[in-house]
């Protein structure tokens, strides 16, 4: 099976405190560590499984600058035997839209039998893998949290339903799957994986060689655009509960159990 | 807030501003680590860290190693974070690949493991026990001892210990009464009571593979008649495969003031008469092959401090960011001006800029000493090879000795940032000060260090490492100069350093032809006053890089941290240096009052 994974490089959470930028449309990025979108990771690391279950090669792909290399290299490093970076200048600033638009031009310049995406990504959009799949005409499935391989081309995918419980649906490939963290325990990159690639090349293919005219993406091709970004301000209602560990936890089970959240 | 082991941004800057490690890439034993390698493996060692080897932290200090009827237990989690250590072949990183290491620049085996380190020292501890095991195995052990071991040891299948302490032969390892009795058939009876095992006993993996100390019957007395021997704790077939348990009994673990999760062992080897080993090395040779693993020891608890008073400054700079504290000392009248940001406060400042310069001068010592080391594999040139070799000689008391003096003083500070909360449990800084303590004990007490500088490291080849050391110390002070932001610091340090040379000098010739005891009573100082030197040498050394980056023009981020570099260097000169200058002026001096003393004098009677 041919697999692609589509990867975002994100600020790492765990390592950085987000501050607004000063034209308050965006985050200050200058100071930020970055990793692969947590979301992402658990795809690639779905798609190697499966790989490895099945047979078949996985190759992962990122929309971005010339920094987004690293963490397809990582990815690779992880065990993906490909690498494909999409970069132009004409790429900065798409919307969702935008994005799913160039990710369907690789997909169209391989022969992929299904495509996996991370729910969301730091933005919280979660849109790329439905639009994707639309613009391809593909089946998808979204919030997966399960893959089997029936037969060659059925899958049988399980999704997350609201309030904890679970749907098993049958899926003909190709298809497109937005992943849920969850769904496995991604494997760490080791360093046997790092040596592997470090001096690997990785293709990178520009609007030209996608055959994406300029302006219909990026700013110029967006349709929706961000106007404000902000934190918004403590409202009412929030408690804040102080003292040590030990009071702070028996008051937060105290208030879970008042408010009907604990039974 | 935001987890921060490590500061990445220094450690970049050691690795590639100070020490251009990548060039190390253009030899073809290192060819696989180019930048791109070499960045990814930092990061992926930081991921571990926070998410596998973190929670060994508290697990290990609360949990800890527990001991019941012969068996040690360590805490689940120690189990996943193994597993994640040997999947990702973390363990035994600078080796050759050929028996089972990576063969990565030991530079960057050093990055890597300050973020594993700084995540669990108690439960790294278990790994680089391991990795030492295997390296005397690699250096000493016959074709059929490494068959049988070294992939094993460094692939982390089975863990390793070194078996040195007895309950009378500690810092006097000459002392030791474990006997051991050819059988004949190759293999050796051991008999005798071994103390402070670190790791000697756990459940984390299937076979422990113990280096162990002892004297073959009718050996000299003292250092010159022990041997070192191989002894499993499972016995290990010639196919193989696991035979019978061996006559290991662990007797006890040790009640500890911290690093709980590793155990320290008490072990019975014989007590049924049953305790077999292979001799490793040459009978009669075992301590100065066991030095092999007590240098890479030393090094490792140099790093130990290190670690953990980065992340102690870490924690407390967070800490001093975030914590509100009183009204600036300049508005304390007017009752309605907002309380501040604790670091705002002078005295927070002093604190965290005298952490700051041992964190960053320990880092670059550290990483420096492993850069040695890749040079010395390196070098084709025996004169080259000699003198990288002497700077790691010498300088590996003053990273083990002074580095973990200084580690333990930098976490003792970051717990007075935090005040009274950084004596209590809930905040991380308490347990890293406990954890940190034993730096300066183990792996030879820092009196021992000091003693090692003085007796064999000063006088080592006719002096010409230390010489060496003034020589690369004078080249950095000749770069500083060249340079207008630290020529003014160059100025300060340079008189340090040639009251050192004198020094040094001075302590050569006390011990060689004066007063042993003399020379012994100010032993410590010297290391300590070495220490000091290769402190400013260090941020100097920082210092003019970052004077030539800020010359070239650097991004905001950049900016800052380049700044930071040149204030380092400036606290040093104006505020350290002459306490510096002060302890050289004392060893100067001579002073015999250590010694004059009586015993009945110290009071107590």
């Amino acid at each position: 099976m041919e697999i692609l994974v589509c990867i975002k490089r994100v600020p790492d959470s765990a390592e950085n405190e987000i501050v607004v930028d000063d034209g308050g449309r965006d985050i200050r990025r200058d100071d930020l560590t970055y990793s692969v979108n947590e979301w992402d990771n658990y795809a690639v690391e779905e798609a190697i499984a499966i790989a490895e279950r099945e047979g078949g090669n996985v190759t992962v792909v990122s929309v971005g600058s010339s920094e987004a290399e690293e963490v397809v290299r990582r990815e690779m490093a992880m065990g993906a035997g490909q690498g494909l970076l999409l970069q132009d200048d004409a790429f900065d600033n798409s919307d969702g839209r935008g994005i799913a638009s160039i990710l369907k031009a690789a997909v169209t310049k391989g022969s992929y039998d299904l495509v996996l995406t991370g729910a969301q990504a730091d933005d919280g959009a979660a849109q790329v893998g439905g639009m994707l799949a639309a613009m391809l005409d593909w089946p998808y499935a979204s919030l997966v949290n399960k893959v089997e391989v029936s037969d060659g081309k059925t899958l049988r995918i399980g999704r997350e339903i609201e309030g904890g419980a679970q749907e098993i649906n049958e899926i003909q490939t190709p298809c497109v799957l937005s992943v849920q963290t969850g769904i496995n325990e991604p494997r760490y990159v080791g360093i046997r994986g790092i040596r592997k690639v470090a001096s690997v090349e990785i293709p990178v293919l520009d609007a030209a060689a996608l055959g994406i005219q300029a302006g219909s993406v990026g700013p110029s091709g967006a349709r929706v655009s961000r106007v404000d970004y902000f934190v918004p301000a403590t409202g009412k209602g929030a408690e804040l509960i102080e003292g040590t560990t030990k009071e702070i936890a028996a008051k937060l089970v105290h208030l879970l159990k008042a408010k009907g959240g604990l039974k | 807030m935001a987890q921060i082991l490590a500061d990445r941004r220094d450690i970049d800057f050691v690795l590639h501003e100070q020490l251009g490690v990548e060039s190390l890439a253009k030899d073809e034993r290192f060819a696989d680590f180019n930048r791109k390698a070499i960045d990814l493996i930092v990061s992926e060692a930081r991921n571990l860290a926070m998410k596998e080897i973190l929670p060994t932290q508290v697990d290990g200090d609360r949990i800890g190693a527990r001991f019941e009827a012969g068996k040690v237990t360590v805490p689940e989690s120690y189990h996943k974070a193994w597993k994640a250590l040997r999947d990702g072949e973390w363990m035994a990183m600078n080796e050759d690949p050929e028996v089972g290491g990576q063969g990565m620049p030991r530079v960057v085996a050093n990055a890597a493991s300050e973020y594993l380190m700084a995540a669990g020292v108690a439960f790294l501890m278990h790994s680089g026990l391991t990795h030492g095991a295997g390296k005397l195995i690699e250096t000493f052990g016959n074709d059929k001892q490494k068959k049988l071991f070294l992939k094993k040891l460094y692939s982390g299948q089975w863990a390793g210990t070194m078996l040195l302490t007895e309950p009378d032969a500690g810092s006097d390892v000459g002392a030791l009464t474990t006997t051991a009795t050819p059988n004949g058939d190759g293999t050796y009876s051991i008999v005798g009571n071994k103390i402070f095992i670190s790791g000697g006993e756990h459940d984390m993996t299937e076979n422990i593979i113990h280096p162990v100390l002892a004297r073959i019957e009718g050996a000299p007395a003292g250092t010159g008649g022990i041997s070192l021997f191989l002894v499993p704790k499972i016995w290990v077939n010639d196919d193989g495969s696991l035979g019978e348990p061996n006559d290991i009994v662990c007797t006890g673990i040790e009640e500890k003031m911290g690093i709980h999760g590793n155990a320290t062992c008490a072990l019975s080897l014989g007590s049924k008469g049953k305790c077999r080993g292979t001799l490793l090395g040459e009978a009669n040779k075992g301590m100065s092959a066991m030095f092999l693993m007590m240098n890479d020891a030393r090094l490792m608890v140099g790093n130990q401090g290190m670690t953990l008073a980065s992340a102690a400054y870490m924690y407390a700079l967070n800490y001093a960011r975030t914590r509100i504290q009183g009204r600036s000392l300049l508005k304390m009248r007017d009752k309605n001006a907002p309380a501040i940001p604790i670091i705002q406060h002078p005295d927070v400042r002093r604190m965290l800029l005298t952490m700051k310069v041992y964190v960053e001068a320990l880092r670059s010592l550290s990483y420096y000493i492993a850069y040695c080391n890749d040079r010395v594999a390196l070098a084709a040139d025996p004169e080259e090879k000699d003198r990288f070799q002497g700077l790691i000689d010498f300088l590996i008391p003053i990273t083990k000795g002074f580095g973990t003096e200084r580690s333990f003083d930098v976490c003792s500070t970051a717990m007075q940032v935090y005040g009274g909360y950084g004596y209590i449990r809930d905040y991380p800084v308490e347990q890293l000060l406990r954890d940190v303590r034993i730096s300066a004990i183990y792996e030879g007490t820092n009196g021992i260090q000091a003693l090692d500088l003085l007796g064999r490291k000063l006088g080592q080849n006719g002096g010409k490492p230390i010489r060496d050391l003034f020589e690369e110390i004078h080249a950095t002070l000749t770069a500083a100069r060249g340079v207008d932001r630290t020529a003014p610091l160059a100025e300060k340090m340079e008189p340090l350093v040639l009251r050192l040379e004198e020094v040094a000098r001075h302590m050569g010739v006390t011990a060689m032809y004066g007063d042993l005891l003399n020379a012994a009573a100010h032993a410590h100082p010297f290391m300590m006053a070495c220490g000091e030197v290769v402190t400013g040498w260090m941020a100097l050394w920082r210092a003019q890089i970052a004077a030539e980056a800020l010359g070239k023009g650097a991004k905001d981020k950049d900016a800052a941290f380049y700044e930071g570099q040149i204030k380092s260097a400036e606290f040093f000169a104006q505020t350290l240096l002459p306490v510096a200058m002060g302890h050289l002026e004392a060893i100067l001096s001579g002073s015999t009052t250590a010694n004059d003393i009586l015993e009945d004098s110290f009071g107590g009677k």
